[in-house]
């Protein structure tokens, strides 16, 4: 699903250079559940950001199912996001003027699809983060855990096949993280490959696949058998 | 890539969202608009009067007035009369201000002492009475004809044929009254009295004449007859420029033109108060694009290509513009049915006016609206996301 070849990611700053990612080399499998983790600064996010076409690499080679997209322009990147990507952000990232509902639309209405079509999908998709009696509510009308299930609500509707999600437990209490947790793994059962930038133990154990960075670095790649 | 139809769904959306500030915004394209709609009518009202006085008074008059301190004696009309070879009506004219009275009311005058065919060159027409006739003229009776606005300020209105007005001192016994011309682009005779010439001269010490009028049978006629009064005056005074000569039709293409430039005049500053208006919805268009820069890294992530963030805003600025102009142009219409009963000045609504807001206003949309989704769309979708507002 995943493939990075010798990829870095440098940020101008002023007149010097500074890596923040140097010579990552990482296969994620498709079907995969997989964890990044690694202290804070290490690079994660930069990572996913990468790997999600937000931010493009400035050197080595990404293959996304196959597909070379290490030159993707911004154009080919929103149409690869709006068909086979989902993001879940650790902000929720919904926007406060529209119902929980029109959020969850909001990637079918960059694909061209009717509104009553969007409607039904949307409210289909609640259903199934369990949040179809909430759909006419506004992001401040809900709680965090309720926000986050109308992003992954959001990241399913359009069926993508990868699911990116950063820290997506972090601003949440235990107990409502776990719930998150569980959504994420019934959805990867389900076929989806899940990416998981996390600084939780807890999420990480659950993964079949850990991905560890350390100052810019990917210092370990952990396979589930390996770990047994 | 969304839909237009879910482009201009958000693009009202977003308007909606802050009724205050969006309406306010659009007050500047509204007083634009219905500016450029009234101030035009305005213009044309005034040009189209021009075009209906030269249908009336025909194209066949000149007319002669000295230039400077030239003397232009009440014999001039001889002159004149006699150097043309073919028949003319030659009106002389002679003016002054003056106040006039009755036992009840008082005002200005313009005071005319002319000679009865002033009659023929077709400028006024009798509402009643009769005009001056030879006969009054040779007994120089003290008789007195009344332009419209006179009949109102001094009679109330009503028929004030046999009544008696003093000029300047002396008692004058009116005989007849004139229709109303309306206000003109040239002199209106609403304000004037018409008195005998011989009368005239010795109420006003004078035998100076302000203007003489000369009528031909035909328009080409006109046009010759200028050209032999040119030549009269030049070989009289030594120069054609001791006496303006000038034919009722020049005298209007002139006013028509200074009519024109006067509407252009209007039309741009409504144009300038158009662009202010714009100005306005990008200032507020910029301040949309901050506030919403979260939204609009939201939407790229889940897909949305720099050309959907590009018309969403320029949709917003664009249906901000339009429904500016639509009520403007609304307000326009009702004003430009106002201003003739409210400052007795004509206006004629022109469709062209309109169709003019319209693309102004949707110009104005486009062009102020252009940088500010051109900087919403070039957002980097990271930076975006990550801003905190
Ligand atoms: N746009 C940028 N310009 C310059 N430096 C950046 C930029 N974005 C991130 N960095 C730097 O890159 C490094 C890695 O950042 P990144 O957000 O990937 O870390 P992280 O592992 O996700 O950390 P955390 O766990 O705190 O979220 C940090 O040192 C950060 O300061
Ligand atoms: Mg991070």
């Amino acid at each position: 699903m995943i493939r990075m070849v010798g990829v870095a990611k440098v940020y101008p700053m002023g007149s010097e250079i500074s890596p923040i990612l140097e010579d990552v080399t990482l296969h994620v499998p498709q079907g995969m559940l997989a964890a990044i983790i690694g202290p804070s600064g290490s690079g994660k996010t930069t990572l996913l950001n990468l790997i999600g076409g937000l931010d493009t690499p400035t050197q080595g080679q990404y293959f996304l199912n196959g597909q070379d997209v290490s030159h993707f322009s911004r154009e080919q990147w929103a149409h690869e996001r709006n068909r086979t990507i989902g993001f879940v952000f650790q902000s929720f990232q919904l926007i406060p003027a529209l119902s929980a509902r029109d959020n969850v639309a909001l990637p079918l209405v960059y694909r061209g699809v009717a509104p009553k079509v969007r409607r039904a999908q949307a409210d289909q998709a609640l259903e199934h983060v369990g949040l179809g009696h909430r759909r006419d509510h506004r992001p401040s009308q809900l709680s965090g855990g309720q926000q986050q299930r109308v992003a992954i609500a959001r990241a399913l509707i359009g069926d993508p096949a990868l699911l990116l999600a950063d820290e997506p437990t972090g601003n949440l209490d235990q107990a409502t993280g776990q719930e998150i947790l569980a959504l994420l793994q019934t959805l990867n059962r389900a076929g989806k490959t899940v990416v998981i930038v996390t600084h939780s133990a807890e999420v990480a154990h659950a993964c079949r696949q850990v991905i560890q960075m350390q100052d810019g670095h990917l210092v370990r790649v952990a396979q589930e058998m390996e770990r047994v | 890539m969304m839909t237009w139809r879910d482009g201009v769904r958000l693009a009202f959306h977003g308007m909606v969202s802050n009724k205050l500030r969006t309406l306010l915004t659009m007050l500047g394209v509204i007083i634009g608009v219905a500016a450029v709609i009234v101030l035009v009518a305005m213009g044309q009202g005034a040009s189209s009067l021009v075009t209906s006085r030269i249908e009336t008074l025909g194209t066949n008059v000149i007319f002669v007035s000295p230039a400077g301190g030239t003397p232009f004696p009440v014999s001039e009309a001889t002159v004149i009369a006699r150097a043309l070879p073919f028949p003319t009506i030659v009106v002389p004219e002679m003016n002054t201000g003056a106040t006039v009275s009755t036992l009840t009311a008082s005002g200005g005058a313009q005071v005319v002492g002319t000679t009865p065919a002033y009659i023929h060159i077709g400028a006024v027409s009798l509402a009643a009475g009769h005009f001056l006739t030879p006969l009054e003229m040779t007994q120089d009776q003290p008789v007195a004809v009344l332009g419209a606005n006179q009949v109102q300020t001094l009679f109330g209105g009503s028929n004030p044929v046999g009544a008696s007005v003093m000029i300047m001192g002396q008692q004058f016994r009116v005989i007849g009254a004139l229709n109303r011309v309306g206000q003109g682009p040239g002199a209106s005779q609403d304000k004037d009295i018409f008195i005998p010439m011989t009368l005239a001269q010795s109420l006003l010490s004078t035998t100076q004449l302000s203007q003489i009028t000369v009528k031909t049978p035909s328009p080409d006629q006109a046009n010759l007859a200028a050209d032999y009064l040119t030549n009269l005056y030049t070989n009289t005074f030594g120069s054609a420029n001791a006496v303006t000569i000038a034919s009722e039709d020049q005298v209007l293409q002139t006013l028509q033109a200074t009519r024109a430039t006067f509407t252009h005049l209007l039309a741009g500053t409504a144009a300038i108060a158009l662009i202010v208006g714009g100005i306005g919805i990008m200032n507020i268009m910029l301040v949309s694009v901050t506030e919403r820069t979260r939204e609009i890294g939201i939407r790229q992530a889940l897909g949305a290509t720099r050309e959907d963030i590009l018309l969403q805003f320029l949709l917003e600025s664009m249906a901000m513009s339009l429904s500016g102009g639509s009520v403007g142009a609304i307000l326009g219409v009702g004003l430009v049915h106002l201003v003739p009963v409210l400052w007795k000045t004509p206006a004629v609504f022109s469709p062209n006016a309109l169709i003019l807001a319209f693309v102004f206003s949707t110009a104005v949309g486009l062009g102020f609206g252009l940088y500010p989704a051109i900087k919403a769309s070039g957002l980097d979708p990271i930076q975006a996301l990550r801003y905190e507002g």
